[in-house]
């Protein structure tokens, strides 16, 4: 007999899973450290030290404004002379890096729930429990999509703390967020996450151990990481219509990923590459 | 189910991977309360069974009810129904011991009161209570297993996959797991496979044993039905206090009452019609001038029937069926089938012993 369910999944049975997942990633260092240090790094020392800088009056922008695509340059010149390190900075150049947030994290947390429980051996185990496919597919999805965007969210909470914060006295007004910026973090990142995700489902389900998911997801989401990041600047100088649109194209992305990684994530398929 | 059902009856059961056939057209039952051993060296096919009957694996083709029930259609309800014992334990290290068996304990609908209690219990059972709150990292091979154990007994199933459950234990641990199973079927009724490399484990503990290579069954049935069916009559040791000489050998062979007789390193091994022959045997070695210091008649027990089913499919050219024994009790004794044991007899003739 099965639990209560919810839109066909049995609630019970996902929600024992995703505790399990979501503690043993609290209680593992090797996952823990990159999922913190990253967006520590880029998310509170990035903005602090730039806040900092923009107090002083070495830093003038101009000069490399002029390498800068034309519309952005144009953008951040709107703004007066104390301000552009700041806008250009954490207004823009930031931005793209938030997307690596949560598709690091997704693609660390995807590869130790599903390549992972082969590693351990702990796989076979779960295969022989009364869980059905699909509730476990859902459950160890959750448990690597809502730990990075959580990251991604709280994270973000921070940058805003940490760059309104040191820049008051540059910027005397709360810079962030934009709109284009909430769509970014809001509508895109998630969407980011779950391709992350569907990649590394995909690579996990193939390999033993998580080195090789790590490895070989790498491969597929470092170029992926790259257009990211040359994109998402253009994308905050575009309206939230574009931004909204190419976050659901790559929601769609994701969607055809995820859902071709459950049609592969069978117990028979699981096992038979125990 | 009642007692004249089968829990397990499964038909042509035939599944293959990339590297080959695992299995191949394997057809068995188990009854209410028995214990059926799968014996066979690595890759002959016994995990893959399990796999298959419990409804983790789909077979390629073949037919299967496990508890009345289709493994491939009703899996969840199967599996609430069966424990299982996998060959290295599968505990989550970052966790406790307890911890392992709540999250299970959770995904088979048991209370979380419930799941603590009956782990608890468990535990102390198997003489693990005083680590049930400490993290599975530093547990020895013999530790985990009999955490898995409990694991595995949690729900109380009816129906026990147990893959190697007593290796990687000490003898005490060993006896006490070996004691648990046979109380299991004989006591509570339910109905064990065992998958081992312990043969003196399963002559113990299953009523049927299955023998495998290469994901063919070579035969299944009690220890004495697959005797019968490989020899004819009753196995007498005889020490002589030193191999047989030739000439005993042939007065022997010539007896009606003997069947065959080979040497040894302390006689010879003479196999009989029946009890009754015994007298005739050592009134001949006496007559023969030969000193009986002891004559052993005996059954064969499992370990002659594996090891002679072994030497038969290698001999059938079974890949494997010799170059992976990997059994646990040494070499094959000095055992053959009734062919060549008669081909034994007769080189006797012409050659030393």
């Amino acid at each position: 007999m099965s639990g209560p369910t919810i839109a066909g999944f049995d609630r019970d049975a996902v929600r024992a899973v995703l505790g399990r997942d979501l503690g043993a990633v609290r209680r593992s260092k090797a996952v823990m450290l990159p999922m913190l240090l990253v967006p520590l790094l880029l998310l509170v020392l990035l903005p602090l030290s730039i806040g900092l800088a923009a107090h002083g009056d070495a830093l003038h922008v101009e000069d490399f404004l002029k390498l800068l695509p034309g519309r952005l340059a144009s953008s951040v010149m709107t703004h007066p002379h104390q301000e552009r390190l700041v806008i250009l900075v954490l207004g823009y150049l930031v931005a793209p890096l938030f997307l690596i947030v949560p598709l690091m994290v997704s693609a660390v947390l995807a590869g130790d729930a599903f390549a992972g429980e082969k590693e351990r051996k702990t796989l076979e185990t779960i295969l022989h429990l009364p869980v059905r496919d699909k509730d476990l597919y859902v459950a160890k999805l959750l448990g690597s999509f809502l730990p990075a965007v959580a990251v991604a969210w709280v994270g973000f909470a921070f940058y805003l703390v940490v760059s309104n914060a040191v820049c008051w006295s540059v910027m005397h007004r709360l810079f962030l967020p934009t709109w284009l910026w909430a769509i970014v973090i809001f509508w895109i990142s998630p969407a980011v996450a779950a391709v992350g995700l569907g990649i590394m489902v995909r690579v996990s389900i193939r390999v033993s151990n998580t080195q090789e998911a790590q490895q070989l997801g790498g491969a597929v989401v470092l170029p992926l990481v790259i257009l990211a990041v040359g994109q998402t600047t253009t994308l905050l100088l575009s309206g939230p219509l574009i931004a909204l649109a190419v976050g659901a194209v790559v929601w769609a992305i994701a969607g055809w990923l995820n859902l071709r990684g459950a049609q592969a994530f069978t117990r028979d398929r699981m096992a038979a590459r125990l | 189910m009642g007692a004249g059902e089968r829990v397990i009856d499964c038909e042509n059961l035939t599944r293959s991977f990339p590297s080959g056939i695992a299995l191949d057209a394997l057809t068995l039952d188990a009854r209410p309360g028995e214990v059926i051993a799968l014996l066979g060296p690595n890759g002959a096919g016994k995990t893959t069974t399990m796999r298959l009957l419990n409804g983790v694996l789909d077979p390629d083709s073949g037919r299967a009810t496990v508890l009345g029930l289709d493994p491939w259609i009703q899996g969840e309800e199967l599996r609430r129904r069966t424990g299982v014992l996998t060959e290295n334990a599968g505990l989550d290290e970052r966790f406790t011991a307890l911890e392992n068996l709540e999250f299970v304990g959770r995904l088979r609908g048991m209370g979380a009161t419930e799941t603590r209690r009956r782990g608890n219990e468990l535990l102390e059972r198997f003489g693990m209570s005083h680590r049930a709150d400490v993290k599975v990292q530093g547990f020895s091979t013999g530790q985990r297993k009999r955490v898995a154990l409990a694991r595995a007994l949690l729900h109380d199933p009816e129906l026990l996959f147990l893959d190697e459950p007593t290796s990687g234990l000490d003898p005490a641990a060993t006896r006490d797991v070996v004691d648990l199973i046979g109380s299991l079927a004989a006591d509570r009724g339910r109905t064990v496979v065992l998958c081992t490399h312990f043969l003196g484990e399963a002559g113990k503990l299953a009523g049927r044993m299955a023998v495998l290579f290469r994901g063919v069954l070579h035969a299944f049935g009690t220890t004495a039905d697959l005797a019968a069916q490989l020899w004819t009559g009753f196995e007498v040791r005889l020490d002589l206090g030193g191999t047989a000489s030739r000439e005993l050998l042939i007065r022997l062979g010539a007896l009606p009452a003997i069947v065959q007789a080979v040497p040894t390193e302390i006689g010879a091994l003479v196999r009989v019609g029946s009890r009754d022959d015994v007298p005739l045997v050592v009134a001949t070695c006496v007559s023969a001038g030969a000193t009986v210091f002891g004559v052993d008649p005996r059954d064969p027990d499992l370990e002659d029937v594996y090891f002679a089913l072994e030497a038969r499919a290698a001999a059938a050219g079974v890949p494997g069926a010799q170059d992976e024994r990997g059994m646990a009790e040494g070499p094959a004794p000095d055992r053959t089938v009734d062919g060549p044991l008669v081909d034994a007899i007769g080189s006797i003739s012409g050659d030393e012993p």
